[in-house]
């Protein structure tokens, strides 16, 4: 793959909880259009990295750079703001709002209409109504059937599991972001869901020419998408490469079936 | 100096009511995450017991019985009543919402507390109504140091409120209800599953709860003499601030808590004027949260993302 | 596609409800079409009909109390309903708004006697509002430091030193205990408004310019972040929301609106007391609010009504006794099924009383000798069916504590012995309405308060008109 600027760089990027060192001395690059996908065992510190890069906690040493711009210790949503938008492990969805509120609540930040302009209808009021109901329809129509539009008056409460991850990423999409942060996507879903996921992951790297960061478990799904993977255990990083080069690396394989018992005697 | 002295011990004795009311608040808190404001009004009926058993044994000035068995009985009884009362608020009014929304209990707790004082108006009458205490205990008797004095009520507030605390520490510290309160407290559905009876045992919060209050209203009458319906909202108020100063659902903090509050007032009524003594309470706990959210002993709750 | 599944067939729900034919069809189908602005005209139109009708001063004062408890609800709903605020603070801003016109429109800004401040209500409504919502904002900024229950906690604490402040500070302006009065009608370019009908008309155009402003602000960027908030503060972050100012914001407007309401308030009854904004109130327009349904413009709108309606209702003897068997009945009807039951439970409860009442009247006269409170009609039909004796009093307070239990154990036993067990709770609750609560009003409107609190959030937390809604925690 042909060498694309960097858009998202972690730079030596640490957290700590009280003494309790999550993730430690991460260097990071995402390029435009790339798929990197982020593993490791669990509390390996996958999420952090994800909470860090939004602003959800601020790194203790270390840059966050985004198109060049450092963005660490902005608020979340100046963060969201700049283009990087996310979707959670554990769904949180606006889940009283229906779904095309959903999406278009995400574009609060791409909008400027003042409270008083949108309680008079003053006229640019109405035509950021007008864009954001157009983005919203494109946004949704990006799932197809799934999404269809009888949905999107329904509360988002009433979807079903693998709808509600694909309509975090929708809402996430609201966003216009230039980077995308994956949460598990696949997590809870049946294979032929999981399939979909991985051409819907695809498809937005290709068809919105978005950069995307994912954590998965999946490793089929890791294998279907990743330019590259990232491993991570105990908040360093392992090794990084093709899948290939990271499946097979031995301290990945350790980290996730502990040390081999016959190594361990030898040793 | 005397004056000082005197400021403190005022200070300790409403603050020592303070406190227990607040426990009631906190203990709640702890297990049903619930801000129960009709707790305040819990107490107001506790003072009122109070006064019902006076008059029974004859009224302040023509006692039938010994002065220390009439006040046994009257902790005995308002403890007990009140405790029943908060059982039954509890199994009337917030036992059916366990699953609603967070604003449905609160807003039925301030729909419990308008109900409770409101009946105790139409029942008993809106005028204030005096327990006469220093017709039967005389004021000047006690520990007398430096001229200030501490009279006999304020020893009995102090001795029964440290022994009530002492057994609220012991009950929750070593024995199975009170492991089962802590389990309920930070997990209900996994206490539930491993076999804790969760509504027996917020039953027995509750009936622990609002018997401190109850006892604690009639420390209120023979403290203060005078009582009436609407004493419930302010006390309510002012050991909720107690609770939530010292870091609401923390035992501790909301003791440490009550007696902070009581004696803020206390000087803030001796030294700058009782007309604004209220106006600086609010201005304490308005302050305490804003510099230290949760309290001064909670601790803050982790937000899993 | 794949086969229909359960979320398609819960999703075409509701067109396949029958809505029946000819007219009711015609009906169903103009409701479910309609918009908001038609429904919104109608009822005003309804309410300035109303309003032109000659109604006795006594109604119209009834109906801007309602008015203005529906401008307050309206206003509570915007931190409460949309952004998830618990504000039980809300009461300062009432009272912020109403002595803030009682300054400017009164002699309490004029020293030893001379005239003080009378602004023109053009001039002194805005300005009083727009400072509502900067207090509002900067209380707002305050208790962005604490969220959920603690915000209620230091909201309420702002609410009591708002009391607290009217009561003592500066009482030579303030007019402490003994509020402000003798404050100008709101008037304007010479004109002004001084009939009940006057401020009966002026109330509903406020209301209703109100609902339409706020339904547009509840389907804009604002409605939506506000809503995302309530939802997940940390999901609506993440999407590009900035909850502070998001939060701020309602806590604002909910203030501006609140001032607004107590302006009207100030203006028509020409004065102010301390007592006029106390958590009583507070807990009144929390009423309104809850039972017209958390989160709906309309519901807040309706339950402001009802409930001022219901409470003005009690203190008239004749009104009051439509109120107390008309709520009986439609509790009866809306729980108690089959139709069978039903009717054997008002048989008994009637056939119950007519005996008892023979039978005590046989034995003492004094017993059965007091006159029921309800008046009209109905004073005449249960006359000889409860049981009122001469000197009620105590007699009364019993059966108060007897109708709680009774009320108590009906809700706590099981299903199948209910029927039996509502004939006397019924009965008693009645006897105890005639011979005590209704002559209580003041008293008795506040008990029913409450209970509308607590049988609103166990039998329709969503209130009358507000959408049900999950919560996860």
């Amino acid at each position: 793959m042909a060498e694309a600027a960097a858009l998202l760089e972690l730079d030596g990027m640490g957290i700590a909880f009280g003494g309790l060192r999550a993730v430690t001395d991460l260097h990071l690059v995402v390029h435009e259009k790339e798929i990197v996908s982020i593993i490791g065992p669990n509390g390996a510190g996958k999420t952090t990295v994800f909470n860090a890069i939004t602003g959800v906690y601020a790194p203790d040493t270390g840059d966050i750079r985004l198109a060049g711009e450092s963005i660490a210790g902005r608020p979340p949503h100046k963060i969201a703001d700049a283009g990087v938008a996310r979707t959670f492990q554990s769904l949180r969805l606006f889940l009283n709002m229906s779904v095309r509120e959903n999406v278009m609540a995400a574009t609060y930040g791409s909008t400027k209409a003042s409270p008083i302009e949108s309680m008079l209808r003053l006229p640019r009021a109405r035509r950021e109504d007008r864009e954001v109901r157009a983005l919203t329809e494109e946004v949704l129509g990006f799932f197809g059937e799934r999404l269809a539009g009888y949905r999107w008056e329904q509360p988002a409460y009433s979807l079903s599991y693998a709808n509600r991850r694909r309509l975090e990423i929708a809402r996430a999409l609201a966003t216009r972001p230039k980077l995308l942060l994956l949460d598990e996507p696949a997590a809870g879903m049946n294979p032929n869901e999981t399939l979909e996921v991985t051409e819907v992951i695809s498809r937005l790297r290709d068809e919105l020419s978005l950069a995307i960061l994912v954590i998965e478990h999946d490793m089929h799904v890791v294998e279907g998408i990743s330019d590259r993977v990232v491993a991570l255990d105990h908040g360093v990083k392992v090794t990084e490469g093709t899948f290939e080069q990271v499946a097979n690396h031995p301290a990945v394989i350790e980290a996730y079936l502990g040390r081999d018992p016959e190594a361990l005697a030898e040793a | 100096m005397h004056e000082l002295i005197q400021t403190i011990i005022n200070g300790l004795t409403t603050g020592f009511l303070y406190a227990l009311i607040a426990l009631g608040y906190t203990m709640v808190y702890g297990v049903l995450k619930l801000l129960n404001f009709a707790h305040g009004d819990v107490y107001m009926i506790g003072a009122y017991i109070g006064y019902f058993v006076i008059q029974w044994f004859g009224g302040p000035q023509h006692l039938s019985i010994p002065v220390p068995l009439l006040v046994a009985i009257m902790f005995l009884i308002a403890g007990l009543g009140c405790g029943a009362l908060g059982v039954g608020i509890e199994r009337f009014a917030y036992r059916p919402l366990r699953d609603a929304p967070r604003i449905a209990p609160l807003i039925t707790a301030l729909g419990v507390s308008f109900i409770l004082e409101n009946s105790v108006l139409l029942l008993f009458g809106g005028f204030t109504k005096s327990y006469n205490t220093e017709s039967f205990i005389s004021p000047t008797a006690g520990i007398h140091i430096d001229g200030a004095v501490i009279d006999p009520v304020q020893i009995t507030i102090f001795v029964v409120s440290l022994l009530m605390m002492w057994g609220l520490t012991v009950i929750v510290d070593r024995t199975t209800l009170g492991k089962s309160m802590r389990a309920v407290a930070s997990d209900r559905e996994a206490a539930e599953m491993l076999g804790i009876k969760v509504d027996r045992v917020i039953s027995y919060t509750f009936f622990i709860g609002s018997a401190m209050a109850g006892v604690a209203g009639v420390m209120s009458g023979l403290a203060f003499n005078q009582i009436s319906a609407t004493i419930g909202f302010l006390a309510g108020l002012k050991a909720f601030t107690a609770a939530v100063v010292g870091g609401i659902g923390s035992i501790p903090g909301a003791m440490i808590g009550g007696l902070f509050i009581g004696l803020c007032e206390a000087f803030a009524s001796t030294y700058i004027s009782t007309k604004y003594t209220d106006l600086i309470v609010f201005g304490i706990l308005i302050v305490t949260m804003l510099v230290r959210p949760t309290g001064i002993f909670g601790r803050p709750a982790l937000q899993k993302v | 596609m794949s086969p229909i599944g359960v979320d398609e067939w819960v999703a075409q729900h509701t067109d396949r409800q029958d809505a029946g034919t000819g007219w009711r069809r015609w009906m169903y189908t103009l409701e479910a079409r309609m918009g908001w602005w038609p429904r919104l005209a109608i009822v005003l139109v309804a309410g300035l009909i109303f309003g032109s009708l000659s109604l006795n001063s006594n109604i119209e004062q009834v109906a801007i109390n309602c008015l203005i408890y529906a401008i307050l609800a309206v206003g509570l709903n915007i931190a409460v309903g949309w952004a998830g605020l618990l504000d039980l603070g809300y009461v300062a801003f009432f009272g912020f708004g109403a002595y803030g016109y009682a300054i400017f429109s009164s002699d309490a800004l004029g020293t030893d006697g001379s005239a003080g401040v009378h602004l023109s209500s053009l001039v002194s409504i805005p300005m009083v509002f727009v400072a509502a919502a900067i207090f509002g904002a900067v209380i707002g900024l305050v208790s962005l430091r604490v969220s959920g229950d603690y915000l209620a906690i230091v909201t309420l604490f702002v609410g009591q030193a708002f009391v607290e402040v009217a009561n003592n500070v500066d009482t030579g302006t303030l007019g402490g205990v003994n509020g402000l009065f003798g404050l100008d009608p709101i008037h304007a370019f010479g004109h002004q408004i001084t009939t009940p009908k006057g401020y009966l008309y002026f109330a509903i155009v406020v209301l209703a310019v109100l609902m339409g402003l706020l339904h547009f602000l509840d389907g804009s960027r604002t409605g939506r972040g506000w809503r995302a908030v309530r939802e997940d503060e940390l999901a609506a972050e993440a999407m590009t929301v900035p909850t502070k100012v998001v939060k701020v914001m309602s806590i604002s407007f909910g203030a501006a609106v609140g001032a607004l309401a107590g302006t009207i308030f100030a203006a028509q009854q020409s004065n102010v007391f301390p007592t006029n904004f106390t958590a009583n109130i507070l807990i009144l327009i929390y009423a309104c609010l809850v039972l017209g349904g958390v989160g709906s413009i309309a519901g807040a709108a309706l339950g402001g009504i009802v409930v001022t309606a219901g409470e003005q209702m009690v203190s008239s003897p004749t009104d009051a006794a439509y109120l107390f068997y008309g709520l009986i009945l439609l509790g009866l009807v809306m729980k108690v099924r089959p139709w069978r039951v039903l009717g054997l439970v008002l048989a008994s409860t009637a056939v119950l009383g007519v005996a008892l009442h023979a039978i005590v009247g046989a034995i003492s006269p004094a017993a059965t000798g007091g006159t029921p409170g309800s008046g009209g009609w109905i004073g005449d039909l249960v006359k000889h069916w409860v049981i009122v004796p001469t000197n009620a009093t105590t007699y009364g307070n019993i059966l108060y504590v007897a109708t709680i239990a009774l009320v108590f154990a009906v809700v706590n036993v099981r299903p199948r012995w209910r029927p039996y067990l509502l004939v006397p709770t019924i009965y008693v609750a009645a006897c105890c309405w005639e011979s005590r609560l209704i002559v209580n009003p003041s008293i008795t409107a506040q008990i029913l308060i409450g209970a509308i609190l607590i049988a609103t959030m166990s039998a329709r937390p969503q209130g009358l008109l507000g959408t049900l809604r999950v919560e996860v925690v």
